[in-house]
């Protein structure tokens, strides 16, 4: 299944144009403080981090906790306002959108979020829930609406009955499915999933994955797949980008960087990937130290802190992306 | 047909074996289940029935005041023994100013002719013991030697005498060789002795006055007036055998103007002096034997009797008619409780609606927006917040009483000051809460979804924090039925004659009702309790009810 969506989506990428294009977009939180409530800091969440998503794929965006995934996911969508650089989404670049275009832009890029159980307001039945923003955008008649409802929340496994009753009487995975029928019902063509299976357990996992990946296929959908779950990732992803501290250290088709990482903290982050079969030995590369504040980077790469390589350049220079080919992009000293 | 038998058929893990039920009725569920929120919605319902249904069951009306009928020991009449000579004079004769004076002189010493003030020579004929005859003296040159009438005045003891012409004369001096003679000419007779006749409308002529008291003072039982016989019978003259008028030497006055002492209750009031008892019996207009009780304080008596009298029914107990009694101004406490509950209660509501609305748009503001708009409204709560509301109600307090406001204008400004002191607390609970829900995901997702800030606003943000409004509020409904009590306590809230459940514990002030009084004050205070108490309860239940940790 897996190698069969790989094949199409890597035929996909090598046709379709992209839906989605990052350039060196930042976004940096101030830290308010002193007497006065002047800036005396800054958070670099998402500091130069450029990508692109062809239509119809998957791309997974993996890494540590505070390493700016979920801030990356949301300066796209808007939901925070970016500090520099530029999201251009089909062609459009969505920093300059006025408030009626943002609206019009709302219904093409939705978000899945990681809690299922904050995420669902607890005060509306569930049809009210996935059905508020088919009316606010007046998507359907009112004539067909009954039935664009149920057609959206059969097609995410919940039953008709549903309908009327309220978020608490649903277990974890039935939430998520209703977050994900609510971000389906305005018709997207891009849903960025902030770790959607990760407050789930196993075996709720796999049927949201392969629920998302059915999805896919129905609409051709173009999927951001933020997770710190490598396993989920390789699962569902055509190309990876892995960031560290705001920074995204390597990209590449799933395969290219599952079969070969090269960044020093790629490496470590996928000898960590736990073995089902106990006799394959594994050399596991454990990182020294924490990571460090992003109000406070240090120069250089920023990775060198914790590296293993970490050559006296590094601590000075900060890498470029260099291309390894087959669209495989490093940033390290150590490929230059 | 097979299918649909299927689809009816209900598995043991099928979800529409489970009854649907909105966040609304689970609270609802939660709350009838919670034993003392139940006691207090009965407390507060029992508490509206009897302030707004009992109020208009009860026949009486809050500021009605009720008399009773009371026995009460009342002055009837006085009587003082007369120390004065009465004068009646002749019709169409006007004596000086001072004859009273002068008459009495004159009786005392013997010395019975004077000369007035004006100028005029009077004198005095003893008629019979202290009953003179008054007359104006002209002196003549007469001789009185061997005078059959003068010889026989001088031998009853008497100082004037009649002569043939029918002209009298007074004489001075009796027994001298040459006594002073004056003509006389009768002005009227004085005597200690009032008249009181038996049909109240009779008026006596002087020539019956005259008749009467020569004939009483003589001992004569019969005397001539106006050409009627009267019989004398003791104090009581008979006219034709009937009672016609009593003589007496005591002079009665009734205690209230219009009451008419019969000469029979006299001469029973006299009869018992007499006698020396302190009371004695005596019908009244309707032949009920009413008890008198004689006071004599220096020879002035009273007769004073137990009179039924219209009096303020102030501190009456318990009875059938008022059943928690009545209060200082006769009014039936249960209609003052049943009013009072009707304005503790509205003061109550009307107070935290206001801080309701107003705190929800503050704080809703304030949170929604954040910013320097959150930092200028919570400045303004904080100052709020600090101003010391017991002065600030005293001022406000003592400015209505200046200006005498009515007592539904200090309802209303009591209302008005209550909130707008009260709302800062609701603000800062609505601000924290919707700083908190703004930052959920399920806020991010909508607007994600693009639904319109109206539409976050009412649908997810207000309907979230409505639980805990509504916590607050029916907590805050007791807080605020207690200030009004205090104040009203105090007598800056709602003041006499409208009444409020603190205005009625007013009462508590003086100790003696405090201590003797006990249903004046003690329903008020319960019943403030209880309907604090239960809001309390019901502010609990709701909490625990809302509260989403606590599973059905």
């Amino acid at each position: 299944m897996s190698t069969e969506v790989n094949t199409n989506a890597a035929g996909n990428s090598a046709s379709g144009e992209n839906i989605l294009e990052i350039r060196n977009l930042k976004k940096y939180f101030p830290i308010k403080g002193g007497f006065f409530g002047g800036v005396t800091g800054q958070v670099k969440a998402v500091d130069d981090v450029s990508f692109s998503i062809k239509k119809g794929t998957t791309m997974g965006l993996v890494g540590e906790s505070g390493c700016g995934k979920s801030t990356t996911g949301r300066t796209i969508l808007r939901l925070l306002e970016k500090t520099e650089g530029d999201i251009i989404f089909n062609g459009q670049d969505v920093s300059t959108l006025n408030k009626k275009q943002l609206r019009e832009l709302r219904t093409k890029m939705q978000i899945i979020f990681q809690d299922p159980y904050s995420s669902l307001s607890p005060r509306l039945p569930i049809g009210e829930i996935i059905g508020e923003a088919v009316k606010e955008h007046k998507l359907v008649p009112d004539s067909e609406y009954d039935d664009y409802i149920t057609n959206i929340m059969k097609e995410c496994g919940l039953q008709e009955y549903h309908k009327d009753r309220y978020p608490h009487e649903f277990s974890g995975g039935q939430r998520q499915r209703i977050c994900i029928a609510r971000a389906l019902a305005l018709k997207p063509e891009f849903v960025v999933c902030d770790e959607p299976v990760s407050a789930l357990d196993v075996s709720i996992q796999a049927q949201i994955i392969n629920l998302l990946k059915q999805l896919q296929e129905d609409r051709g959908l173009t999927y951001l797949f933020i997770s710190h779950d490598l396993s989920v990732v390789e699962h569902i992803s055509d190309t990876i980008g892995v960031m560290y501290l705001g920074n995204l250290v390597e990209t590449g088709n799933t395969e290219d960087i599952f079969a070969n990482p090269l960044h020093p903290y790629t490496k470590a982050l996928f000898s960590a990937i736990p073995m089902p079969d106990p006799d394959i030995k594994k050399d596991r590369i454990l990182l020294q130290g924490d990571i460090p504040s992003p109000a406070n980077p240090p120069k250089g790469c920023k990775f060198h802190t914790r590296c293993s390589q970490c050559m006296g350049k590094c601590k000075e220079v900060a890498p470029t992306p260099k291309d390894m080919g087959n669209g495989h992009v490093v940033c390290c000293h150590l490929y230059e | 047909m097979a299918n649909e038998n299927n689809e009816n058929k209900m598995a043991l893990d099928d979800a529409n074996r489970v009854k649907v039920l909105s966040p609304g009725m689970m609270v609802f569920k939660r709350f009838i289940r919670n034993k003392l929120a139940i006691v207090g919605i009965i407390i507060i319902v029992f508490m509206f029935l009897f302030s707004f249904v009992g109020g208009l069951l009860n026949p009486y009306s809050q500021s009605q005041v009720f008399y009773t009928t009371e026995q009460i020991l009342k002055d009837y009449a006085g009587a003082t023994s007369i120390d004065q000579y009465q004068i009646q004079q002749v019709d169409g004769v006007k004596l000086p100013s001072d004859i009273f004076s002068k008459t009495l002189i004159a009786a005392s010493t013997g010395k019975y002719v004077f000369e007035t003030r004006d100028g005029s020579l009077l004198g005095l004929g003893n008629v019979g013991e202290n009953v003179y005859v008054i007359y104006s003296l002209e002196e003549v040159n007469m001789l009185l030697k061997k005078n059959a009438a003068y010889d026989a005045a001088v031998a009853a003891g008497e100082n004037y005498f009649t002569d043939d012409d029918g002209l009298t004369y007074l004489f001075q001096d009796e027994g001298a060789a040459f006594p002073t003679v004056y003509a006389a000419s009768e002005m009227g007779v004085a005597a200690m002795k009032s008249f009181t006749p038996y049909d109240s409308s009779e008026k006596f002529s002087y020539e019956f006055y005259r008749g009467a008291l020569v004939a009483s003072a003589n001992g004569e039982k019969s005397f001539q007036a106006d050409g009627t016989t009267y019989t004398v019978d003791e104090d009581v003259i008979l006219k034709d055998g009937a009672e016609y008028a009593l003589i007496s030497d005591v002079n009665f006055n009734a205690a209230n103007s219009g009451v008419f002492i019969s000469p029979a209750y006299k001469d029973a009031a006299l009869d018992a002096i007499a006698a020396g008892q302190t009371t004695f019996m005596f019908p009244d207009e309707d032949g009920t034997e009413i008890e008198y009780r004689i006071e004599n304080k220096n020879g002035q008596y009273t007769f004073r009797r137990y009179q039924e009298t219209r009096v303020i029914d102030t501190y009456a107990h318990p009875s059938k008619d008022h059943w928690v009694g009545t209060d200082a101004n006769g009014m039936d406490l249960l209609a003052r409780l049943m009013y009072g509950g009707r304005i503790s209660l509205l003061i109550g509501f009307v107070v935290i609606f206001i801080e309701v609305f107003i705190g929800m748009i503050i704080g809703g503001v304030a949170g929604f927006f954040g910013g320097w708009v959150d930092n200028l409204l919570m400045r303004i709560v904080d100052v709020v917040y600090c101003i010391p509301t017991m002065p600030l109600y005293l001022i406000l307090g003592s400015i209505m009483d200046y200006y005498q406001a009515s007592a539904t204008t200090r309802i209303y400004m009591l209302c008005v000051i209550m909130a707008v002191i009260g709302w800062v607390g609701i603000a800062r609970i609505v601000r924290g809460q919707i700083l908190s829900l703004r930052e959920q995901e399920f806020m991010v997702a909508a607007e994600a979804t693009g639904i319109s800030t109206y539409r976050r606003i009412f649908k997810h943000l207000i309907p979230n924090v409505v639980p805990q409004l509504i916590v607050f509020a029916s907590m805050g409904l007791g807080d605020v039925i207690l200030a009004e009590a205090t104040l009203s306590f105090l007598g800056l809230g709602i003041k006499y004659p409208a009444a409020s459940w603190g205005s009625i514990i007013n009462a508590v002030n003086d100790s003696y009702v405090m201590s003797n009084y006990l249903f004046v004050w003690l329903p008020a205070g319960l019943f403030i309790l209880l309907t604090v108490l239960a809001f309390n309860f019901i502010g609990d239940g709701l909490r625990d009810a809302f509260d989403p940790k606590m599973k059905r």
